[in-house]
């Protein structure tokens, strides 16, 4: 595994993951993996499909704790705290941490009810304040003028993109430090993706943001420093630049030359 | 932005906001946890209870003899009652449920007959069953004259059991594969070929296993016998084959020796009916299982 | 010689499917002679007696003797004891649902869901006995109700006969939500059970209603259980421990000795018909709620 410090580049860790394997029962999806992610910045897991990405983004926010059966070891640090330490409380770290999944999950309320529940649930109770972090998160999710006319309508009238970047607004309600997506764009049409990438394009001057990806041009596109992941480890780390042009694993050029999906 | 990001936030959770959502989940998981078990308990204390109030009522006697107007009497006739028409029921029920969903779930098309016959299934079931026993009442006492009959009790008990007996043949049937049928049909047999040499012999654990279970609540069954079949065994036959009479099941005796006669021991013969009922329920309950688990294992090589 | 043998198998394929059919339409058979039968002979009270419907429904002057048969005793007593089992067996039903779908360790659910299928096992009138021999005393003693018979040993007992039905219904809700509903608010950062009354509770809102419906309509139909811990007295009761009646308890009671063609049976067939009508209704409300949902 080797990791290239890119040289003109703020290395301050938001989020860094050291030594963290992840077990479904007795296998290993994910073998010792370590990675720093700048606060900032935009970095993509690229890999093929099955070789433990999503797996380990999922590790950055506990959501392994959901799953029976699965373990996480190693450890995983926010602002140089575990999040995995006995007394860290999940509520608090996916607070800080949120995630967009691959597909979007509106919840069967309204589009308000929906971007409310974050703050809601943390304790948020005046309605004017609701409402004006509801508008806040839908305008920088670039999806304010769409819905303003109809946020007591259900969220699920909206069509796919749309929903996305809802659910990309109702992350931003809680305020995160860290945004984790989960190949969010891939079930959206082209025009929708594109959207969801500008969108990524400027949120990434206010959070932290890792991204799986299995579109490599996607990754180009939009992101700083790169991790290629192949069979549960982390191969390669390095800007998006140099694995896409000077990768210096083999595994690495083969993947980004296509030998292998 | 709203505000800046805070600048430092620690991850462990003594903020008081968020104690007191925790408080609320702890206390609230405890809550339905001893909700569940109270369920557990509740059984346990029925069964003990029964067990406790009516083993001394249980003898050789007890189970085999006549009841009686003085004190001593016995439960056998209603035992062979409740058995006798747990027979006659299953023998209309069976295949009549059996052919309505097989018919419904391997060839009936989408369409007004076939969602008729489902509506029509749906609606037997939510009959109560006191008012089936009226039907009854109203169709095999009255209108055909028979009076009281074992055959009367009978037939309503199928009406009863009908709907239940034919979800669980769909149920049964949806469970094989279709790759079965597939294969079947493609070596050239017909649906009904199919139906019979290779779905049937693949659901058979679990038709079993439903048949079994319903028996259990025929066997158990008051409300729509109480009018049918009557209250009464014969004093000089009580154990015959003919369904033209009155005959008294072992729940219809615990019922009545309660509400309406005036036997001195009522106590001990409702103690032990009533224990007798359970223990008869818990083996139908324990055979279905065991049975079920059986036969789909010899017919399918599988485990379920 | 093959297409011989074809038209044999053909020809039987034909006579199964026929009779097959023809089972089918045996139930269609069934219930329209049921919902015949029972109505002409439950309105004949209306139409032959010439006894007045809304007397029937609202008043409460019952002497079947007379020919006088207000029902108002009964209803109210059905809906009263209804109204009570569901009000318990309700919600507890519904958190065991929880329970059960969101909370229980596999092994506890594997000791859970045999309890509650025994449960629903046994027979309603061993209900009625342990509700005779454990609760009615218990009554006796410990509350203001001089005989432990009423409708507070009724609506226990019934509501402990349909926790099962709700409990099942409920958990099916529950588990038919998909995995990304709880992901999604988990991931935002709230509790499990945050998670589980903002979001999964109202999500399932069509699947629990239907739940309760159907505990409704099992609870409605009960005879026997209920009948053996009511009192069986035709008042209105005028406390939770009074005795009273029910519609089903006083057909049970009564219809042995209604003679065939007297008023009084008239008058217990035109109170199974009322049944009949409420059952009806009640699961065309469910088809109702679960079209909606699709």
């Amino acid at each position: 595994m080797i990791e290239a410090s890119p040289a003109s580049v703020d290395t301050r860790e938001k989020l860094s993951a050291a030594n963290v394997s992840v077990y479904y029962g007795s296998f290993q999806a994910i073998k010792n993996a370590s990675l720093k992610m700048a606060a900032k910045t935009v970095t993509a897991l690229i890999g093929p499909s099955g070789c433990g990405k999503s797996t380990f983004l999922r590790a950055l926010n506990r959501m392994h704790d959901l799953t029976p059966g699965a373990r996480v070891e190693g450890a995983v640090m926010l602002d140089g705290q575990d999040i995995y330490a006995p007394d860290a409380d999940p509520v608090i770290i996916r607070h800080r941490i949120g995630m967009v999944f691959q597909r979007p999950n509106p919840f069967p309320k309204t589009i308000f009810e929906n971007v409310a529940y974050g703050p809601k649930i943390h304790g948020e109770r005046d309605r004017q304040r609701l409402a004006t972090i509801v508008e806040t998160s839908l305008r920088q999710a670039a999806l304010w003028d769409e819905v303003k006319d109809r946020l007591n309508r259900s969220a699920l009238d909206l069509s796919g993109g749309q929903q996305q970047r809802m659910c990309i607004a109702r992350v931003l309600a809680v305020e995160p430090e860290v945004i984790l997506m989960d190949e969010p764009a891939s079930a959206l049409d082209p025009i929708a993706t594109s959207k969801i990438e500008d969108l990524i394009g400027e949120l990434k001057q206010d959070y932290t943001v890792v991204i799986v990806t299995h579109s490599m041009q996607q990754a180009a596109r939009i992101s700083e420093y790169t991790a290629f992941f192949h069979l549960g480890e982390i191969v390669e780390i390095g800007t998006t630049t140099n694995i896409f042009t000077r990768p210096r694993e083999k595994r690495t050029e083969d993947y980004i030359t296509g030998r292998f999906g | 932005m709203a505000s800046a990001v805070p600048a430092a936030r620690r991850l462990a959770s003594d903020a008081a906001g968020n104690r007191g959502r925790h408080l609320t989940d702890a206390v609230a998981t405890v809550i339905l946890w001893l909700m569940a078990v109270s369920i557990i308990l509740m059984l346990i204390a029925f069964i003990a209870y029964l067990f406790y109030l009516g083993f001394g009522s249980l003898s050789w006697q007890f189970l085999t003899g006549p009841p009686s107007q003085q004190a001593g009497g016995g439960i056998g006739p209603e035992i062979y009652n409740s058995f006798y028409i747990l027979v006659l029921t299953l023998a209309f029920t069976v295949p009549i449920s059996l052919a309505a969903g097989i018919y419904l779930q391997e060839y009936a098309r989408p369409g007004l007959f076939r969602s008729v016959v489902q509506f029509s299934a749906e609606s037997l079931a939510t009959v109560p069953s006191i008012v089936m026993g009226l039907f009854g009442l109203l169709i095999f006492v009255f209108y055909f004259h028979w009076g009281f009959t074992a055959l009367g009790g009978a037939l309503t008990m199928t009406l009863l059991n009908l709907p239940a007996l034919m979800r669980v043949t769909q149920e049964a049937l949806a469970s094989v594969p279709d790759s079965l049928r597939e294969a079947s049909v493609g070596l050239g047999a017909t649906k009904w070929q199919t139906v019979v040499r290779t779905v049937l012999p693949s659901a058979i654990g679990r038709l079993t296993t439903g048949v079994v279970l319903i028996a259990g609540r025929i066997f158990g069954e008051t409300a729509a016998l109480i009018f049918t079949a009557g209250l009464s065994v014969s004093a000089n036959h009580p154990y015959e084959l003919n369904p033209f009479r009155s005959a008294e099941t072992l729940a219809i005796h615990l019922w009545y020796t309660h509400s309406e006669s005036v036997i001195p021991d009522v106590d001990r013969v409702g103690n032990g009916s009533a224990l007798v009922l359970l223990i008869m329920v818990l083996a139908f309950n324990i055979a279905a299982r065991v049975v079920g688990a059986a036969l789909t294992k010899r017919f399918t090589g599988r485990s379920s | 010689m093959i297409s011989l043998q074809a038209s044999k198998s053909h020809r039987n394929e034909r006579v199964a499917v026929n009779v097959l059919r023809a089972a089918a339409g045996f139930l269609i058979l069934a219930i329209t002679l049921l919902l015949l039968y029972l109505a002409v002979e439950g309105t004949k009270t209306f139409f032959v007696d010439k006894f007045p419907v809304w007397k029937f429904l609202f008043s409460s002057d019952y002497d079947p003797g007379n020919n006088v048969g207000g029902s108002a005793v009964f209803i109210a007593g059905t809906l009263l004891v209804t109204g009570f089992a569901i009000g318990i067996g309700g919600p507890f039903g519904i958190a065991v649902g929880v329970f059960l779908s969101e909370i229980a360790p596999p092994r506890m659910a594997q000791i859970l869901k045999p309890a509650i299928e025994l449960l629903v096992g046994i027979p309603s009138v061993v209900y009625g006995w342990l509700g005779l021999t454990l609760l009615v005393p218990f009554l006796r003693t410990h509350t203001s109700s001089p005989s432990g018979f009423g409708l507070a040993a009724a609506g226990i007992v019934l509501s402990i006969m349909i926790l099962p039905t709700v409990i099942s219904l409920s958990e099916d809700a529950f588990r038919s939500l998909p995995r990304s509903l709880r992901e999604g608010s988990m991931a935002l950062g709230s509790t499990r059970w945050q998670m589980i009354t903002r979001v999964l509770l109202p999500s399932a809102s069509s699947g629990l209603t239907v739940a309760l419906i159907l505990g409704i309509a099992r609870a409605i139909g009960e005879a026997l259980a209920v009948q053996m811990v009511i009192g069986n007295a035709s008042q209105f009761p005028n406390g939770i421990f009074a005795p009273t009646a029910s519609l089903t308890t006083e057909i049970v009671i009564d219809m042995g000795g209604a003679p065939q063609g007297s008023f009084q049976e008239h008058v217990l067939f035109s109170m199974a018909f009322l049944l009949l009508l409420i059952a009806m209704v009640l699961i065309l409300i469910v088809r109702f709620t679960l079209r909606r949902r699709a």
